[in-house]
């Protein structure tokens, strides 16, 4: 409803496609619905709650009764258990990558059901959009990776990265400086800003689309045969829609997969 | 110029800042879907592992794209 507000200044006799006037909407925070003990709840707050409450639910109901012959439910929820065990975290970081899979598990759903809620209806918005959430699961993978380094190889570490002994020793000062750079700033960067950037762009491509739809053909009285343009827009956002179904899955996998090479990089530098 | 143009002219510059970053990523994106279909076509039992190249190596490459589309916003 406040998405379609905000093209209130929008008038369909003039414009053909209705920008939100406002796009930072998207990036402002809203009033909080009401605080706890001084810590103010928005709706953010508590989609992320929720996020926790059905990944919890999803898997307690899903291995509650671990049965020789699984349920078609149980069956779903250890097919994804197995992915991320065998497919990410096995696959990338090698046979003592089972230690890191419930990690990468948590990510994985976290993510995947915190995407959904950009294509359920009545919600529609990713709380991934929210660049702090990202940030918090990028510096979370962040210490994941460089702990893992320094436990597997001491503060070696981090000379390792610094003074690649691998490079002749005139490079070494210009490519310790670039590794400095990539590995401890760009990498969790790029991480949080790839997850941030795609929700927000598939959100801004739905939102522009179905609304510029609603609002030419909810406006057919005034502009006539041109409201037939909305029909358009409308069947785009559909199409959009599936397409952002893929972009979701998607994502949630890329956010895993990097973290996954990221401490297999950390372990293994030679690699 | 008033202030109205200037903010026009400001909001051009930025999609076409845009499209410009779209450009690498674009290429560097086809390369590694080709390369990618190109080692499945050749040896369809490393699938799995051309497969999760290729979302690595796109991750990789998207990201300068994406960076472009923030700097939309906050530049």
């Amino acid at each position: 409803m406040e998405l379609i507000l905000a093209t209130a200044a929008c008038d369909p006799s003039v414009d053909i496609i209705c920008a939100p006037a406002n796009v930072n909407e998207l990036f402002e925070f809203r009033e909080a619905i009401f605080t706890i003990a001084g810590f103010p709840v928005t709706r953010t707050v508590i989609l992320i709650l929720s996020i926790a409450l059905i990944v919890s639910a999803f898997l307690f109901f899903g291995l509650r009764k671990k049965s020789i012959v699984p349920t078609k439910f149980q069956a779903a929820v250890e097919a994804i258990i197995l992915f991320v065990r065998d497919g990410v975290a096995k696959e990338i970081i090698g046979e003592h990558g089972a230690k890191y899979a419930p990690w990468l598990l948590s990510i994985f759903l976290f993510i995947l059901v915190g995407n959904m809620f950009e294509v359920t209806p009545f919600i529609n918005f990713p709380v991934t959009s929210r660049m702090a959430l990202p940030v918090l699961l990028a510096v979370i993978t962040w210490v994941v990776f460089v702990f893992a380094g320094i436990k597997r190889q001491g503060f070696g570490y981090f000379l390792g990265i610094i003074w690649p002994s691998t490079v002749p020793i005139f490079l070494r000062p210009l490519v310790g400086l670039i590794e400095f750079f990539s590995i401890l700033i760009l990498r969790p960067l790029t991480l949080a800003i790839r997850l941030f950037a795609n929700l927000v762009a598939g959100h801004l491509m739905l939102v522009l689309l179905i609304v510029s739809g609603w609002v030419f053909i909810s406006s057919v009285g005034d502009i006539g045969a041109r409201a037939g343009i909305g029909v358009a827009w409308f069947v785009m956002g559909l199409g959009i829609f599936v397409f952002e179904l893929v972009v979701i899955v998607l994502q949630a996998y890329i956010f895993t997969l990097l973290s996954a090479v990221y401490v297999q990089t950390s372990l293994y530098p030679e690699h | 110029m008033d202030q109205a143009a200037a903010e026009a002219l400001a909001g051009a510059f930025k999609l076409v800042g845009y499209g410009l970053a779209a450009i690498g990523p674009g290429i560097g994106i086809g390369i590694v879907a080709g390369s990618a279909i190109e080692a499945m076509a050749r040896q369809p039992e490393a699938a799995g592992l051309a497969r999760t190249t290729m979302f690595l190596g796109i991750a990789f490459t998207e990201a300068l794209a994406l960076i472009g589309f923030v700097l939309f916003f906050i530049a």
